[in-house]
């Protein structure tokens, strides 16, 4: 819908089609794409696909190196607790992949 | 008041920058060298990128050598991706009920009827500084910069909530904003203060940010000021505003944004949290911005110590400055008083007298006696940090 609005106001404004009386009380911003890039190992695809649906991978890159057990634990509550829906498989890749790229070694 | 507008040369520059990233896959950033990113959202300045979606932008340090943190270097902190981009604020409207007489939906013109209330006070995110946890915890991984101090205006919300008239028996008001979950499963950002604080004459709807419009990403059209009280209870964009007869006990109360329930909200580092309450009112802190770390300074010439210091909604009594890594302390000069909530600006003369290395401390206090501890106090979260944070200079 907000989308449909956005869209809607920049059509309007490429074809140079002057606002309506209600254009100084619409208020709106366009966010700027930015990529990040995960490591390169077994396991970025998944973590790619499965772990940025619902935000970016900079969550996962600005972290710190943690334990696996922390990435257990994080991977974990992404799907008991948000409801990230992945396979069991998956979260084991997942996991294998964050403590081997983002990890302590411990 | 009128809106910045988005013009056709902001959409070609939008349109322009996007293109370009997608061209190259890259964003154009200037990386620090500690590998920190700044990235330019609209209406912000650059900001060093934590996330991008949801956005979590930081305010580079050196905006705090001022005493009012300007709006487009507010730091902004979002939990759902699903983000208000754009509002229709003659559509917009606050809708107040629940336990209440009525149900009301306030246009921003009802809201600027009501008394237009202003405080200075301090915004800072429960978990501003977590990077300097130790063990580390997972979570935004903030350094300094989760905070600011804005002079806000607006309606109080105690005005708001007897147009809708709380009835009798009302336990807890939850906030909601215009952000949704990218996912249903994912729990909404819902907020909730008991009633006998929502009553608190100094809790302002917010329609104004030093003067003029919230920045977007700061909460346009209206946000939730809570003064002396963690971000975590400003609610963005608000939209909701339920009075409840039970407890309010959505995920962001009941499960996030919970310290452990003893005097310190502290731990021993590394252990896990057994009883818990939400977080709630600022600790007190202080931190020096100029000189900054690892700065050189000349042996023998004045230079001047200064930072910002602020507590809970106190007022700051006094900052002590030492400059021997916290063998001997003297007290600073202190700035303008612009209210409890406002942080306060010290000012210290220091003159080095021999070359070497100096490790520079500041200690707040604030007017109920509320100081800062010498160790970090930790809890597994990484929320309210506050211990007395050292600057080392070299002297030369
Ligand atoms: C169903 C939605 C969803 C999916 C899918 C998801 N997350 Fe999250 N994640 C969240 C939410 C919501 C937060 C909290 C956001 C906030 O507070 O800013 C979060 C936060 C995080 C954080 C920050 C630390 C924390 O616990 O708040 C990390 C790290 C993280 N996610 C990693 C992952 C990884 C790794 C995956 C893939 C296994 C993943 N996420 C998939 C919803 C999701």
């Amino acid at each position: 819908m907000r989308l449909y609005v956005a869209l809607a106001i920049v059509l309007a404004m490429a074809a140079g089609i002057a606002y309506a009386a209600s254009e100084e009380m619409v208020h709106s911003i366009t966010l700027p794409a930015v990529h990040t890039e995960l490591k390169t190992g077994p396991g970025k695809e998944k973590t790619e696909t499965l772990c940025a649906s619902c935000h970016s991978v900079d969550y996962i890159t600005m972290q710190p190196n943690f334990s696996k057990a922390v990435w257990t634990a994080e991977v974990n509550k992404m799907i008991k607790v948000m409801g990230a829906p992945i396979q069991e498989v998956d979260a084991m890749t997942i996991i294998d992949y964050l403590a081997a790229e983002y990890g302590t070694g411990k | 008041m009128v809106y910045k507008r988005f013009t056709r040369r902001d959409f070609l520059k939008t349109a322009g920058a996007i293109t370009a990233m997608a061209a190259t896959g890259s964003f154009p950033t200037n990386i620090f060298a500690d590998g920190k990113r700044l990235a330019k959202f609209p209406e912000k300045t650059d900001m060093i990128l934590l996330t991008s979606r949801p956005p979590q932008l930081e305010t580079p340090l050196h905006y705090f050598k001022e005493m009012i943190t300007p709006n487009d270097a507010v730091f902004v902190r979002w939990h759902l991706a699903n983000i208000p981009t754009s509002v229709n604020v003659a559509q917009w409207r606050l809708k107040v009920g629940g336990n209440t007489e009525k149900q009301v939906e306030l246009s921003m013109d009802d809201l600027k009827k009501l008394e237009k209330v202003s405080h200075t006070a301090v915004i800072q995110c429960s978990g501003n500084s977590r990077s300097f946890f130790d063990p580390r915890v997972p979570g935004g991984q903030w350094g300094n910069g989760a905070m600011g101090n804005v002079t806000w205006a607006g309606a109080r919300l105690r005005d708001v909530l007897a147009m809708a008239g709380v009835k009798a028996g009302s336990v807890d008001v939850a906030f909601n904003g215009l952000d949704g979950p990218p996912l249903p499963s994912v729990p909404d950002f819902e907020k909730s203060l008991h009633i006998d604080q929502a009553m608190d004459d100094d809790i302002i709807i917010a329609y104004e940010m030093n003067g003029t419009y919230l920045p977007m990403l700061n909460g346009f059209p209206a946000r939730l000021v809570v003064p002396g009280w963690y971000a975590t209870y400003w609610v963005k964009s608000l939209s909701d505003i339920t009075v409840r007869d039970k407890p309010f006990d959505g995920f962001w109360m009941k499960s996030a944004y919970r310290i452990p329930d003893n005097p310190c909200g502290c731990i021993p580092p590394g252990s896990a949290q057994k009883t818990s309450i939400p977080i709630n009112r600022m600790t007190t802190r202080s931190l020096i911005v100029d000189p900054s770390e690892g700065s050189s300074i000349a042996a023998n010439k004045p230079v001047e110590i200064t930072g910002i210091a602020f507590s809970g909604g106190y007022g700051i009594r006094d900052v002590l400055i030492s400059a021997d890594g916290g063998n001997s302390w003297k007290e600073a000069r202190l700035g303008p008083d612009k209210g409890r909530y406002s942080w306060k600006q010290f000012f210290f003369s220091w003159r080095p007298a021999k070359p070497g290395k100096y490790t520079l401390m500041s200690r707040a206090t604030d007017n109920i006696g509320e100081s800062q501890p010498l160790d970090s106090l930790w809890n597994p979260a990484g929320f309210m940090r506050n211990k007395i944070e050292k600057v080392e200079v070299v002297v030369k």
